[in-house]
């Protein structure tokens, strides 16, 4: 029988124990090719040019952590494959095969399997292309009709770079079959994952893992100012090694402590699934540990998808808080403005602020502009009165100063307490900062500093006073026209040397669309980092299932009645599934309060939420492994 | 010998396969064992004496024929019954020692206890009781894989022995064992008989092994052939047995 006709013969007789591997690299595929179809189709492009230019960086982005996590993933699963099958096809040794053959049968068996799934994948993914593209969208609340579009790029990206990954780790399988001894081919499934741990090591590990973690947690939410961005990267690394160090060190530590105390674990069935969790868990932990990374990933991408829509919509109220600012040396345009703009439309409301330039020499700040612009607190209240703002700062007192800028994506900026800035001498206490867009547009391109009356009328001197109108108009129909009789005032008073300008608003303008679409690819991305952590936990128990099959037997010769056994299953696997989700928990609060403040926006309810539905997707991943567990491991009648 | 029936087994049959393939493994056994009694099965592979020994401890149903344990018809009971029977009044001791290899000896031999809901203190009593008699006691913290052959042996007979069961099946204890922790456990299996009272069957092909039963009864073609009881000596049994063996051509 030649080696293709055995592999396949093989290949064919075990696709039943295949099949959680080849649903799981198909399941990958088909996530990776639909990411790919959005950069390849035309449906963005009703978006114009800078927001798919933008979306599409994103995804680029997206497809390196897919990437990445597509390594890992393969890693992971073909390491869990080529042990158990090792033992099987080791069995060729006594046959006279050589380690070079078994390995080529081993390679073209795996391969087979790879493309199987490769086909199913591309297969299921061009099939849900049109359907991914639609869900994109519409979540994204972008009206488009998107039509069935088969384009030859996204497939040949999407097949290339899983066989580029599969092969390697194909290769990796071989090359460690040709140097394994026979007896190590053999003992394959015997080879455990042994039992007990030194207790000192582990005592080390877990004060490590706690340090390292805490380090993490601490750097996550630590305000400052530039080294944020250096903290947030250094907090993401400490934290995955904690999490490492945690299931390494600290769990056994409790598991292996809990089954020495006689009286807790000759109780109900834990004499059974506690050994039972003690004895894999050397092989198991990495598996805990990388289900709760990629749940925790999964909660930040929700949580900054959700950050950046109350960001977008922040912004777009922002934007649309006035129509049209007038901004003018003259103090009293007030009247000739209203007349311009009541021709047209109505005036939903209007405000007028002063404003004082100051230059630059005259600061002492952390950031460095060539003029400032000063707001006295009476103006600001006056106009949040008169245009519906909120006023939620207090009054400053002389030594005291707020920041009024704009609203930010992003900002690495979280330091917001002790800032000091000096004007003229003079050193004023940074006491809150607020970005309520009592300027309008005006502030998205210039940061004031507000202050009170008595400050602001002692700086008068020192800088050049300007004033706002700024206006709200009721129809926007009318928005051209009055525009351009404004475009005319303000052409005739610059012609008779009045220093004026003029600022029109048209919020119907898409320019930050894409920011929806993030969204709703991080809402993916939270969905794709979920299933793939339930797979993965999904897996492995699949696979360990059939390792306990013979000691199930024994147990069931022995006497112990199936609802036991049942129980002792449930029980185990609650815990390989609720610990991850309790690291998961705890750590998902620091990194999404790190967020939090770097986006200047709320999210303990995005939090919560979260990780609500990842404990809803895993209890049915709970259920179906107990399930499937009983099933292979031979409990279930 | 005392007079108490533990099992009886009356006009035993089993067969193999479906219609028109049917291979008679046992042809109508009758057997009594009583209280205290320490006997051996033999015969030649295919003589049925492992398909007996799992009818008897409930792991296989009989094709017809009657079985009584502790003065109970078992063939008409359900799984749920079936299970707690073999918890309750069952000891096994299997070839392959069949210990888990997730827990420490102690944890192995405790096991039929705890998952019967007695207290801890009493499991931890019980067990350094048999493991001090089995000379265990240092080996308890120790997992299946530090401990030899001899010892994962007797590991598995202090946990046939640690819910005092009725019975205990024996399915060639010594097969995977050499010649002097083979002895050692048979002595052991010998002084619980004695000692403590306890019922023994064992199916083995070793007339050695069989020499420390008290009968023993030599099964071939899924019959029993003949019974051997033993004298005062076990030296002059062994001879016998092999005389016997002899006799009938194995």
């Amino acid at each position: 029988m030649s080696m293709m006709k055995l592999a396949y013969m093989n290949f064919k007789n075990s696709l039943k124990s295949y099949l959680s591997l080849i649903v799981s690299l198909a399941f990958t595929i088909l996530i990776f090719l639909n990411f790919q179809n959005i950069v390849y189709s035309n449906s963005l492009d009703v978006l114009g040019e800078r927001n798919k230019d933008n979306i599409i960086i994103i995804v680029q982005a997206i497809t390196v952590v897919l990437i990445c996590f597509m390594f890992f993933f393969i890693w992971y699963s073909t390491n869990v494959f080529l042990t158990k099958r090792k033992k099987e096809i080791g069995i060729y040794v006594f046959m006279g095969l050589t380690n070079q053959k078994i390995g080529k049968l081993y390679m073209i068996e795996t391969t087979m399997i790879g493309f199987l799934a490769l086909i199913l994948g591309l297969g299921f993914g061009l099939a849900l292309t049109w359907l991914f593209q639609m869900v994109l969208l519409a979540i994204s609340d972008i009206a488009v009709k998107i039509e069935f579009q088969l384009s030859w790029q996204p497939i040949a990206v999407a097949a290339c770079t899983y066989l580029a990954v599969y092969m390697i780790f194909v290769l990796k399988g071989y090359v460690n079959i040709v140097r394994s001894s026979v007896l190590n081919m053999v003992l394959a499934t015997k080879k455990n994952e042994y039992v007990k741990q030194n207790s000192v090591i582990l005592a080390f590990k877990s004060v490590l893992g706690v340090c390292v973690l805490g380090a993490g947690y601490f750097l996550a939410i630590k305000e400052g100012g530039q080294e944020v961005m250096g903290n947030v990267l250094a907090a993401v690394v400490l934290v995955i090694a904690g999490i490492y160090l945690l299931f390494g060190g600290v769990i056994p530590m409790v598991t292996q402590s809990l089954a020495k105390r006689k009286k807790f674990l000759y109780k109900k069935q834990r004499n059974l699934w506690v050994n039972n969790l003690i004895f894999r868990m050397k092989k198991n932990y990495r598996t805990y540990a990388i289900v709760c990374v990629l749940m925790l990933c999964s909660v930040t991408a929700l949580a900054t998808g959700v950050a950046m829509k109350n960001r977008y919509e922040g912004i777009v109220h922002f934007r649309s808080t006035y129509t049209y600012q007038l901004i003018s040396n003259d103090a009293d345009e007030k009247e000739k403005m209203d007349e311009v703009i009541e021709r047209n439309s109505d005036i939903k409301y209007s405000t007028k602020i002063p404003i004082l330039y100051l230059d630059g020499s005259l600061f002492k700040t952390a950031y460095k502009n060539n003029t400032y612009a000063i707001l006295s607190w009476s103006d600001v209240k006056q106009a949040a009165e008169d245009a519906g703002l909120k006023l939620d700062i207090k009054e400053p007192k002389d030594d005291e100063i707020i920041d009024v800028s704009k609203m930010y994506l992003l900002s690495l900026y979280t330091e917001k307490s002790g800032i000091r800035v000096t004007i003229n001498g003079k050193e004023y206490r940074q006491i809150d900062d607020t970005n309520e867009p009592y300027l309008g547009y005006l502030q998205e391109q210039i940061s004031f500093y507000l202050v009170n009356d008595h400050e602001f009328e002692r700086l008068c001197p020192l800088g050049t006073m300007s004033y706002t109108y700024n206006y709200k108009i009721s129809d926007m129909d009318s928005f051209e026209q009055t525009k351009a009789k404004l475009d005319d005032l303000v052409k005739t008073k610059q012609e008779n040397g009045e220093d004026i300008g003029r600022i029109a608003v048209d919020m119907r303008s898409n320019d930050i669309e894409w920011v929806k679409v993030l969204y709703t690819i991080c809402i993916f991305m939270f969905l794709v980092f979920v299933l793939a952590g339930g797979s993965i936990l999904f897996m492995k128990l699949y696979n360990d299932a059939f390792e306990e099959k013979e000691r199930y037997q024994v147990l069931k010769k022995l006497g112990i009645d199936r609802k036991t056994l049942k129980k002792s299953i449930a029980n185990e696997l609650k815990f390989a599934y609720v610990g991850p989700l309790i690291v998961m928990t705890v750590s998902s609060w620091f990194s999404v309060h790190a967020l939090a403040k770097m986006m200047s926006t709320e999210l303990l309810s995005v939090n919560i939420i979260s990780v609500l539905v990842i404990y809803a997707i895993f209890f049915v991943c709970y259920l179906l492994s107990v399930s499937v567990y009983q099933k292979n491991a031979g409990v279930k009648q | 010998m005392s007079e108490r029936k533990v099992a009886e087994i009356k006009n035993l049959i089993k067969n193999y396969g479906g219609k028109g393939f049917q291979t008679k493994v046992l042809k109508g056994i009758d057997l009594t064992i009583y209280e205290t009694d320490f006997i051996a099965i033999m015969g030649p592979s295919g003589s049925g004496k492992t398909t007996l020994l799992n009818i008897l401890s409930t792991i296989d149903k009989p094709s017809q024929g009657s079985v009584m344990l502790d003065g109970k018809e078992i063939t008409g009971l359900n799984n749920k019954d079936l299970s707690r029977l073999r918890r309750d009044k069952i000891g096994f001791i299997f070839q392959d020692y069949n210990l888990l290899d997730t827990m420490t000896l102690q944890d192995n031999i405790a096991l039929p206890l705890s998952l019967n809901g007695v207290s801890p203190k009493s499991c931890v009593e019980r067990t350094n009781e048999l493991a001090e008699m089995f000379g265990l006691a240092e080996e308890l913290k120790k997992y299946p894989y530090q401990l030899s052959g001899g010892q994962k042996q007797r590991g598995a007979t202090c946990r046939a022995l640690i819910t005092d069961p009725k019975i205990i099946f024996a399915d060639e204890p010594t097969g995977a064992l050499d010649s002097k922790s083979s002895k050692d456990l048979l002595e052991c299996l010998r002084i619980v008989n004695e000692n403590r009272q306890a019922t023994i069957m064992m199916v083995t092909h070793d007339a050695f092994s069989a020499s420390y039963a008290k009968d023993v009864y030599i099964l071939s073609d899924g019959l029993i052939k003949c019974k051997i009881s033993r004298g005062s000596e076990r030296k002059e049994f062994y001879d016998r047995i092999i005389d016997v063996q002899t006799s009938m051509g194995r």
